[in-house]
């Protein structure tokens, strides 16, 4: 390993001397130092504010200020700004340093520190990924439970809608983390041929930032919810009690790590692939996971910026959104659409893209076109940030805008049908290889189909005239979001597992969970739409008694949803500690991240590989590569064969130990 | 098989955390005070001689007059009935409503719910004066009881509660002078029923049928039809 850094100055400290304190610091300071801030913030706004009277806001304002407080006490308490400091104090961190902040040779406390290998930040988001999906399905329970017979009042209404908007930001919040956390740190940096992300300090506060954000988000249960629905929509959003607040410091935390996240991404795909990895060599998947991050990179400020506008109006009394005092609500719209419609691309396109990097590995084709994805990716991008009126039809909000906005809607079909012929064509006379992670390309095609089509119905301003703020709308944006999304980020786990735990995922239990779930998920939805198409509006808990069946068809498939995700989730937990070793490549994919050992040494690759050619010529010399022998009884041909490389290994060895950030 | 038992231990734990958070919900809210309709005497009816029950509502622009505590509990803004929406009736019996309506409002969805339905003589009285249907274009809220999908006996009632002047003064308890509508129904056997107002009056939610308009204690409650015509008035207030 290296002996020297080519950065900074280096003062070559003894291990535990420079930076002990830094060597102390875990999540357990962190929230130690964050309840203390926030108690400290707490006391000294509460004794400062002047008490509430007409004008101010007090109980608001104290709230932001615990909120925020102990967002900035956890940062410094996990040792977010050891960094900075130490470079104020004219002293830059060491090598020993810089390696003990890559987590090396510490074992597991690797994973609860301020880390900055992207392999531990990709497991750290996993991680907190998953958990994310067992509250927003703990909700959805609860959603479905409450509505399955009229008038149940099984939660009752207040916490109802509380439900529905924790359910909801929780869910949007997983699912935009999903692919890119995981498998965007992880597996993205080994891909291209890199040691590491662009900004590895950035990295872990682009982590650490989501992990301060869950407690703010979870407390607005206890501070009475968020009744308005995610989408918070002005004048209510004004009105509604603290847990407003709650929601308002998360999304602003989340847009800072989401922003973090997005320029580390970029940076580190833009200018660290390997020696030979031109664009049309570079792997599928990175586009989908680049333009994700970037999309969001634009969009998610919006969003930052409509809450600070909030959080000015509830504490302040600043008047943006409140028409009586002179501002507008739909300046709050526009902002929130400004970012909610991109929004949808950040969430689908590496899943969907997930599938496109798997497909051609278990059908052993090219990709069909790549050309064609990468302009479909294109077009998708460029198109979002000029749709998001569609969800203003029906507000009264510039109606000569309407036709513009139902025109560039529906134009968007078209480079996401380009996609789905991709997908379509690279599966195109298989015989594809049955493996768990082409499950999910099947039942993505299946669920995308339904959630594509009835988008373009809603897109129709006319149609969206009787459909606007009905069921049909949640069962909608379900097909896209769970039946697309969820479905693809659960390919690329069962895809991307072995090496990023080392074992191979349980098939048998992961394919039982993951069918059953499906199963239950068209179930549901189905109901849903047609509920939808009588008349059921959304966010309501006491549905009339004439939609009484469509609901309790929903409410059974949504158990069955639940049933199949827990099963999966065991099949995940129980390969993770006791699964059958996994060989390092044992798809016989040709891409970087099957060429390394698993598991994954610290710094990668010994020697940065050369690549010279694309990853998908399986088919070159005119017959098919056969499956790796590792699986003979699953191949289609019963040929054996190696699964070969599209990367040379070494030819040049670049210097090891070079400036890592 | 010990991946059956395994992945059978993690859906049970999934039930139970679904169940534990559900109860804890449910029980985080306590149930409002119930009001019961005091049994005064007999009234002759069409189907004969019934007792006779009274029951007194109001409707509120907002929450400070409505069961929600002088501050207006977690919603102010939202308009309410009152005093409470936990209703309970005797079976078998008249039942005399009187209800206050003290909001503004306007042009109704569905003008079928501008006409009475379901009281007896399909009449009503606003201000003293018998009606059967009010202006569809001045309507506040309405008062629309109905059953579930049970076997009980059915029950449909709904009156429209016309509006008050955008411009009416204020009274000294800060409101306008109120609209009186006075309707009767009867009641059958027991069983348990819901009423909501059917005009969309949840501003600022879809299509103004969210918050208020689904929400027990605000625009929606309940309705028991109790097995015995009880003489007790207003219990637990
Ligand atoms: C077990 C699976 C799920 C079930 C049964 C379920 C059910 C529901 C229901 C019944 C609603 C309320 C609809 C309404 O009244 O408007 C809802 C809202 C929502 N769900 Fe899900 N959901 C599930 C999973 C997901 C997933 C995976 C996502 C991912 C993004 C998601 C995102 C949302 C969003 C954004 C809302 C809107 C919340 C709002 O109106 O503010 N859900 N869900
Ligand atoms: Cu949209
Ligand atoms: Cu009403």
């Amino acid at each position: 390993m290296a002996t020297m850094t080519t950065q900074g100055p280096v003062a070559a400290p003894v291990p535990g001397t420079g930076g002990g304190l830094m060597r102390r610091l875990s999540v357990v300071t962190g929230v130690v130092v964050g309840v203390v801030l926030a108690f400290v913030g707490w006391l000294v706004s509460n004794a400062l504010l002047p008490s509430p009277q007409e004008g101010n806001h007090k109980t608001d304002a104290v709230t932001l200020i615990t909120l925020i407080c102990w967002a900035i006490g956890f940062l410094v308490g996990v040792g977010a700004f050891v960094g900075p400091f130490r470079w104020l104090l004219g002293r830059d961190l060491s090598h020993e340093d810089e390696e003990f902040l890559a987590g090396k040779d510490e074992g597991v406390w690797r994973y609860f520190r301020f880390t900055t290998d992207h392999k531990v930040v990709g497991m750290q988001y996993l991680v907190t990924t998953m958990a994310l999906f067992a509250v927003g399905g703990t909700l959805a329970m609860l959603i479905r439970t409450n509505l399955a017979r009229p008038n149940s009042e099984i939660v009752g209404p207040l916490a109802y809608n509380e439900l529905v908007g924790l359910h909801g930001i929780i869910m949007i919040i997983a699912t935009i983390i999903m692919v890119s956390g995981p498998f965007g740190n992880f597996i993205l940096p080994i891909m291209i041929g890199a040691r590491d992300m662009a900004f590895p300090r950035l990295n872990a506060l682009s982590y650490w930032l989501l992990f301060a954000a869950v407690p703010v988000l979870l407390s607005a249960f206890f501070l009475g919810g968020i009744p308005t629905g995610w989408s918070a929509y002005a004048p209510l959003s004004d009105q509604a009690p603290p847990g407003m607040d709650a929601f308002l410091v998360t999304i602003v935390i989340f847009g800072v790590s989401t922003a973090l996240a997005g320029a580390n991404i970029t940076t580190t795909a833009v200018r660290m692939r390997a020696r030979g990895m031109t664009w049309n060599r570079t792997p599928i998947f990175v586009f989908g996971v680049v333009t994700s991050v970037a999309l969001g990179l634009i969009a998610f400020p919006m969003f930052m910026v409509a809450m600070v506008g909030l959080a000015m109006d509830r504490s302040l009394g600043a008047n943006f959104y409140v028409a009586s005092g002179g501002g507008n609500p739909w300046l709050y719209s526009n902002l929130f659409w400004l970012m909610g419609h991109p929004e949808v691309y950040v969430i689908l396109l590496p899943a969907i893209i997930a599938l496109l990097e798997i497909t051609p590995v278990f059908t052993r084709k090219p990709l069909f076109s790549f050309n064609g994805a990468v302009l479909g990716i294109g077009g998708i991008v460029g198109l979002s940030l000029f749709v998001w009126a569609h969800h203003m039809y029906m507000a009264g909000w510039a109606p000569p805008l309407n036709a513009p906005f139902m025109v560039t809607t529906e134009l968007i079909s078209i480079p996401t049908g380009l996609l789905f012929l991709v997908l379509l064509g690279t599966l195109w006379r298989g015989p594809v290889w049955m493996r768990l992670p082409v499950m999910a390309v099947y039942a993505l095609l299946w669920n995308f189909t339904i959630g594509g089509i009835t988008g373009i119905y809603l897109s129709d301003v006319p149609v969206d005239q009787a459909m606007h703020g009905s069921m049909f709308v949640t069962a909608h944006f379900h097909y896209t979001l769970m039946g697309a999304g969820l479905t693809g980020a659960l390919g690329a786990l069962a895809y991307w597992f072995p090496k990023m735990t080392g074992r191979m995922l349980n098939e048998r239990w992961g394919g039982i969970g993951f069918w059953t779930a499906q199963l239950g998920f068209n179930v549901t939805f189905l109901g849903m739409f047609a509920v939808g198409l009588a008349g059921q509006p959304r966010r309501v808990s006491d549905p009339a008694a004439m939609f009484a069946t469509g609901n309790l068809v929903s409410t059974i498939g949504a158990y069955v949803i639940g049933i199949g995700m827990l099963i999966f989730l065991y099949a995940v937990l129980h390969s993770w500690r006791h699964g059958e070793l996994a060989p390092a490549n044992p798809w016989g994919a040709k891409t970087l991240e099957w060429q390394v050992p698993t598991p994954v040494p610290l710094e990668n690759f010994t020697v940065l590989p050369v690549v010279t050619s694309d990853f998908y010529g399986y088919s070159e010399n005119g017959s098919r590569e056969a499956h790796p022998a590792a699986e003979p009884a699953l191949t289609p041909a019963g040929v054996a064969g190696g699964g070969g490389s599209g990367a040379l290994p070494p030819e040049t060895a670049a210097p090891t130990g070079e400036g890592r950030d | 098989m010990r991946m059956l038992i395994g992945a059978s231990a993690t859906v049970l734990g999934g039930v139970v955390a679904v169940g534990v958070v559900g109860t804890s919900l449910a029980h985080s809210a306590p149930p409002p005070r119930q009001l019961r309709a005091s049994v005064q005497g007999v009234a002759s009816t069409p189907e004969g001689s019934l007792p006779h029950a009274f029951l007194t509502l109001q409707t509120w622009p907002d929450s400070m007059a409505g069961p929600h505590g002088k501050d207006g509990g977690a919603q102010p803004g939202w308009v309410t009935y009152g005093p409470t929406t936990n209703l309970s009736v005797p079976a078998h019996s008249l039942v005399t409503v009187t209800i206050q309506q003290y909001d503004t409002g306007e042009k109704i969805t569905n003008p079928y719910f501008a006409q009475v339905h379901g009281t007896v003589g399909n009449t009503m009285t606003v201000d003293g004066k018998t009606v059967n249907a009010v202006d569809p274009a001045h309507i506040g809220h309405t008062f629309t009881l109905h059953s579930l999908v049970t076997n009980q006996d059915p029950l449909f009632v709904s009156v429209p509660l016309p509006a008050v002047a955008d411009d009416a003064p204020a009274l000294a308890n800060g409101y306008p002078k109120p609209h009186t509508v006075t309707f009767s129904f009867i009641t059958k056997g027991p069983g348990n029923y819901v009423f909501q107002c059917e005009y969309p009056c949840g501003d600022g939610y879809y299509a103004k049928f969210g918050g208020p308009m689904s929400t027990q204690t605000y625009m929606e409650g309940t309705v028991t039809v109790t097995g015995t015509a009880a003489t007790a008035a207003a219990a637990g207030e």
